[in-house]
């Protein structure tokens, strides 16, 4: 079930330096939604997130994600436009030089939280919920492929995001552990958050249905859950 | 308690730091050899100046207590470092000892011909022909003074040569210190570009800028403070051999200059890494994410 629309773009127009990657994009998206993003690598799939994250200027359009407008965010407040938003990679980009707890405090420092007895609750709090509770003083590169991206979904669900944007999350991993992350990404939906997950992997959309969104020849089709 | 595996792991990731230190310390080395040739330069500049002679011959018959007055107004001057009464006696005996002989004998005089003088030594910065003229006109209109001497070509090449040297070391002073600029900034900004996916990443959680940057600033000065350190323990060993192998040396490196040196190699070594770790964190908070693995 979709809530109140989180993301929406109108007509925007999405460039890598001056190159038109994406056209004409129309996108709603609501709170609680599950959605894919697929194309063929270089569709600009990660364009499109990118936009989202402000990662990207967008140029031409209007576009408003969480209640920021990307059109006039200034430079120092898109830190605070990411605190809302989960950012999950293909390659994890954990904190390579600190262990699990170290790179969640850092996080959470990061974003203001003072208290040191709320940052050791939540820390427990996302690790129980992707269910690494004993990884809490590992370092990362101890952890297997799968055990990373639980890590690095459980530090983007660190802020209460509102949307967890998925870039490939389950690209570097065999198809066991690749569902044991898409029944986490669900379970997170589930609870309310927005996911917005990209991916070529057709065989994981088969499994695990939801709305689809496509970039292909530099346009974005919305393709409510059909997969052609 | 992190295991030696972990612990391994996280030197390796920071092995840049120690590189880092590594070659600020060598640039700060050089700049502090530097630094001590220049301020050594300077030393030996003022004892050469503080040394030029400057005599005033005493009218004959003054008495030794109007002569002593006019000694100690000297003292008071600014112009002068130390005044030195040579009576008429102490004259001869400086010339017998010169000569080696008795030269009154040698004149055909049984009197000691010789007058009495003040011999004074000058502050190095008014050791110089034009303050050197004023100075001696003023002298001169005390009615107890007979003449002024004092080798005016001399103080003329002195000052010459003197100023053509420190032209010339700071020259190459200003050159070795873009040279060392541009060093530390590019052993730096390597260190940070090691680092530019972690930057990244704690960009897109959403840390500020500010809080990204102050950690990497506060290493940066660290790096300069521990380089700093290093270098002045490897130039007090220098200095101490110096010192016991060339003795006259401790008269031109005391410990005010130590000082002085010291000074401006730690606020050289936390100035170059602070400032060019801040530049390099900024450069990577604010380039494009895809010219990251360009």
């Amino acid at each position: 079930m979709s809530g109140d629309s989180i993301i929406k773009l109108n007509t925007a127009s999405i460039y890598q330096r001056n190159k038109l990657v994406l056209e004409n994009v129309d996108l709603d998206i609501g709170s609680g939604e599950f959605v894919y993003l697929i194309g063929k690598t270089g569709s600009g799939k990660s364009s499109l997130l990118q936009i989202l994250y402000a990662d990207l200027e967008l140029k031409a359009g209007e576009g408003q994600v969480c209640g920021f407008d990307l059109n006039t965010v200034k430079r120092h407040d898109i830190p605070f436009l990411r605190r809302k938003l989960g950012i999950v990679f293909q390659n994890f980009q954990l904190l390579e030089d600190r262990n699990v707890e170290e790179n969640f405090k850092f996080v959470l420092k990061a974003t203001g939280w003072k208290d040191k007895n709320e940052i050791n609750q939540r820390i427990l709090e996302v690790l129980e919920q992707v269910e690494m509770i004993d990884k809490l003083k590992v370092m990362p590169h101890r952890l297997s492929g799968g055990e990373q991206q639980r890590i690095a979904i459980a530090r983007s669900l660190l802020n209460h995001p509102e949307v967890i944007l998925a870039d490939e999350p389950t690209g570097n991993l065999d198809p066991e552990t690749s569902n044991g992350i898409m029944k986490l990404l669900l379970k997170i939906c589930e609870s309310g958050k927005t996911v917005i997950m990209a991916t070529h992997n057709y065989n994981i959309i088969h499994k695990f249905p939801g709305k689809i969104i496509k970039c292909e020849n530099g346009l974005v089709i919305n393709s409510a859950n059909k997969l052609n | 308690m992190p295991s030696k595996e972990d612990t391994y792991y996280k030197n390796r990731i920071n092995s840049s730091y120690i590189t880092s230190v590594i070659s600020i310390t060598l640039v700060l080395f050089t700049l502090g050899m530097l630094g001590l040739i220049v301020l050594q330069a300077n030393s030996l500049s003022n004892y050469i100046k503080e040394n030029i002679g400057f005599e005033i011959i005493i009218k004959p018959g003054v008495k030794e207590a109007d002569i002593l007055y006019l000694q100690k107004t000297l003292d008071l001057e600014p112009f002068v470092k130390t005044t030195e009464y040579i009576t008429k006696e102490e004259a001869s005996e400086r010339l017998t000892s010169m000569l080696g002989e008795e030269f009154t004998g040698f004149l055909g005089e049984e009197e000691n011909p010789l007058l009495p003088s003040i011999d004074i030594r000058f502050n190095a910065d008014w050791a110089n022909n034009d303050s050197l003229a004023v100075i001696e006109e003023a002298i001169i209109t005390n009615e107890n003074v007979k003449e002024v001497y004092y080798q005016k070509s001399l103080v003329h090449i002195i000052n010459k040569n003197v100023r053509r040297i420190s032209l010339i070391l700071l020259g190459f002073s200003l050159l070795l210190l873009f040279i060392a600029m541009a060093l530390i900034n590019n052993t730096i900004r390597l260190s940070v570009y090691s680092k530019r996916f972690t930057i990244r990443s704690m960009k897109l959680i959403g840390a500020t800028e500010r809080f990204i940057r102050r950690p990497f600033v506060l290493k940066g000065v660290l790096q300069g403070v521990i380089s700093a350190v290093i270098t002045m323990l490897l130039i007090s060993i220098i200095i101490t051999v110096l010192k016991s192998n060339i003795p006259e040396l401790a008269v031109l490196i005391g410990p005010e200059m130590i000082i002085y040196l010291f000074a401006f190699i730690l606020l050289l070594g936390i100035f170059f890494a602070g400032v060019s770790t801040y530049f390099a964190v900024n450069k990577y908070l604010r380039m494009r994410t895809e010219r990251l693995y360009g």
